[in-house]
Order: structure tokens, then sequence, then C-alpha cells
């Protein structure tokens, strides 16, 4: 049992596939993605084939705790009038967070210690602030890259700061949910490695730790996501206020 | 999710500031480095580089901390973190 605990997050190939050239193969992260999506969209899909009940069943109201909890972090940096904003963030807040949740499982993968997968969604949501910002103020929105009140000596100092401030956002953005995961499930993987190579009456200490931090892990599961979605709205709220 | 949100809350923002330092650090070490390959001006670029991402993290981390809801002498009850750094 010689095993590296950073050997659970690599990928191979399952299916190999090529389009025209292009490696598409299929790996283990790419079924546990759709699996993800097939779980959220089945719980959607059952809370309305169910029809909504003016008494909620236990997962209806769950969903609708959840639910409006978005819509009020929607309304607090968004703005009440920019609702059409609100399906994006859902989708992202359940999508995260079931790919959270699903890596908590034995056997499974976590899709979100992947850079890529993090990355992916990071540079997305900063591009679609750009867009918005350019479509909404038009060339005033350069304006954000100088903060209100600051002396005219400060501003050719300002400007590459405020550049790298709003650069870093998406960087931010993708490490901390990759950092995170990564970090929870390494833990995990060097105290069952601990566990599998002591002997017993000393394998238990780590085994219990193992509980432990399976239940910080999943807090940590749910309070990624809260945290990227919150992110998410402050940067759109952002580029549609500006300041 | 509604249940212990404050502790959620309190948790999300503490657990955002660390990143915050290092990722506009980061950043400026990285355009710094980007200047000086392009420009040949090795070791400029990324000296002011690392001045400026830190100071940016610096500033990220301020505004992060400026934004969070403080407890006590607060009687608005407003719970909902006003944002973070930009």
């Amino acid at each position: 049992m010689k095993e590296s605990p950073l050997h659970h997050f690599e990928l191979h190939p399952l299916v190999h596939l090529n389009l025209m050239g292009i490696d598409i193969s299929l790996n283990k992260g790419i079924f546990i993605m759709w699996v993800g999506l097939a779980l959220v969209f089945g719980m959607f899909m059952l809370i309305g084939i169910k029809g909504v009940r003016l008494v909620p069943t236990k997962l209806q109201s769950v969903t609708e705790m959840l639910l409006l909890f978005l819509r009020g972090l929607v309304d607090d940096f968004i703005g009440k009038e920019e609702r059409k904003f609100f399906p994006f963030v859902a989708s992202l807040f359940f999508f995260i967070l079931s790919c959270n949740v699903i890596g908590l499982f034995p056997g499974s993968y976590t899709l979100t210690s992947q850079l890529v997968v993090t990355g992916t969604f990071a540079v997305f949501i900063f591009l679609m602030t750009l867009f918005i910002g350019f479509g909404r103020h038009g060339l005033r929105f350069f304006g954000i890259l100088l903060p209100s009140g600051i002396p005219k000596i400060l501003i050719p100092l300002m400007i590459p700061i405020e550049i790298i401030s709003m650069l870093a956002r998406p960087f931010s953005l993708a490490v901390r949910l990759f950092a995170n995961m990564t970090a929870g499930h390494t833990i995990l993987a060097v105290l069952f490695g601990m566990v599998l190579s002591l002997p017993w009456f000393l394998g238990v200490l780590p085994f219990g730790f193992t509980v432990l931090i399976n239940g910080l892990e999943l807090m940590v599961a749910f309070i990624q996501a809260y945290i990227f979605t919150t992110l998410t709205c402050f940067y759109i709220g952002d580029v549609i206020k500006m300041h | 999710m509604n249940k212990g949100s404050g502790l959620q809350q309190g948790l999300g923002l503490a657990l955002r500031l660390g990143t915050e330092l290092v990722a506009a650090t980061m950043i400026g070490v990285l355009m710094g480095y980007a200047i000086d390959h392009f420009f040949n001006t090795r070791p400029w670029g990324i000296l002011t580089g690392v001045l400026f991402g830190g100071a940016a993290g610096c500033l990220r981390v301020y505004r992060t901390a400026m934004a969070m809801p403080v407890d006590e002498d607060n009687n608005n009850g407003d719970q909902t973190p006003k944002g973070e750094g930009l």
C-alpha cells in the first residue's frame, strides 16, 4: 500500500475518442460531471413533475429555501430589477454544490479539484462581467479602474494596482475553490494512508479523524459553493453599479 | 443553508482573505514576468510587479475586511455582507 495521497486526483481516459485529430477521450471526471448535472436536473424535474404544493414536501422545502436564499443574494448584490441573472447564479450554485458533494462519496471524483474546471468557470464569469460592463456603460466602463476620491498625484500609481486587482478576481475565484477541495481530499487521503499503514490499535485514531474531517468537508463543500456564487453576484453587481 | 448562516457567512469571509492577498501578488508577479520576457527588461519588470501586486493584494484584503459586518454596535441589524474587495 505505497500510494501517493495525490494519486486519486489523476485522471486517465476511460473511453478513447478522437474527433478530427482532437483528443476528446472521456475520463472519470467527465462522467462525474454528467452525474452531477443529472442529479441537479433530476431534482428539479422531480419537484416539477410532482407539482409544486402549497404544503411542501421535504425536497421541495429545502429547494425553496436554497432558491430564496440565492434570490436574496441576487437582490442584495446585483439589484432587484436585475433578476434575470438569477437563473445563471442558481445553476452555478447547484452545479458546484453537486460536484463538491459527489466528490465526498468514496470511489467518485471531485470535479472541482481540477484547476481547469474552476478556471473555466472563473474566466467565463470574468469575461461575462466585462461584456456586461462594456455593454451597459460603453467606454465609461474604464472608470472602474479609478476609485473615486483619490488625489490626482496617485492616479498613475493606482491604475496598475487596480488593473492587477481586477485581474486577480478570476484568479482568486478559481484558485480558492480548487485549493479548498484539493486540500480537503488530500488530508483525507493522508489520514486513510495512516490508517492502512499503522497497526490497528493506533490506526483507529486517524480513522476517527477521517470521520470528523468528512463532516468538515461537507461543510466546506457548501461554503465554497456559497462563496463562489456570492462573489459571482458581487462581481456582476459591481460592473453594473460601477461603485 | 439558512440555519447557522451567520457562522457560514463569517467563515466564508474569513476563508476569503488569504487567497485575496496571494492571488493579487501572483498576478503582479506574472505580469512583471511577462513584461520582462517580451521587453527584455529583466529583472525590473518582476520587481515592480511584486511591489504592485503586493499593494493590490493589501488593497483587496483591506476592502474585504472593511466590508465585513460588525456584530457589536451595529444596530441596523443588517447581517448581509455589503460586498468585498474589488
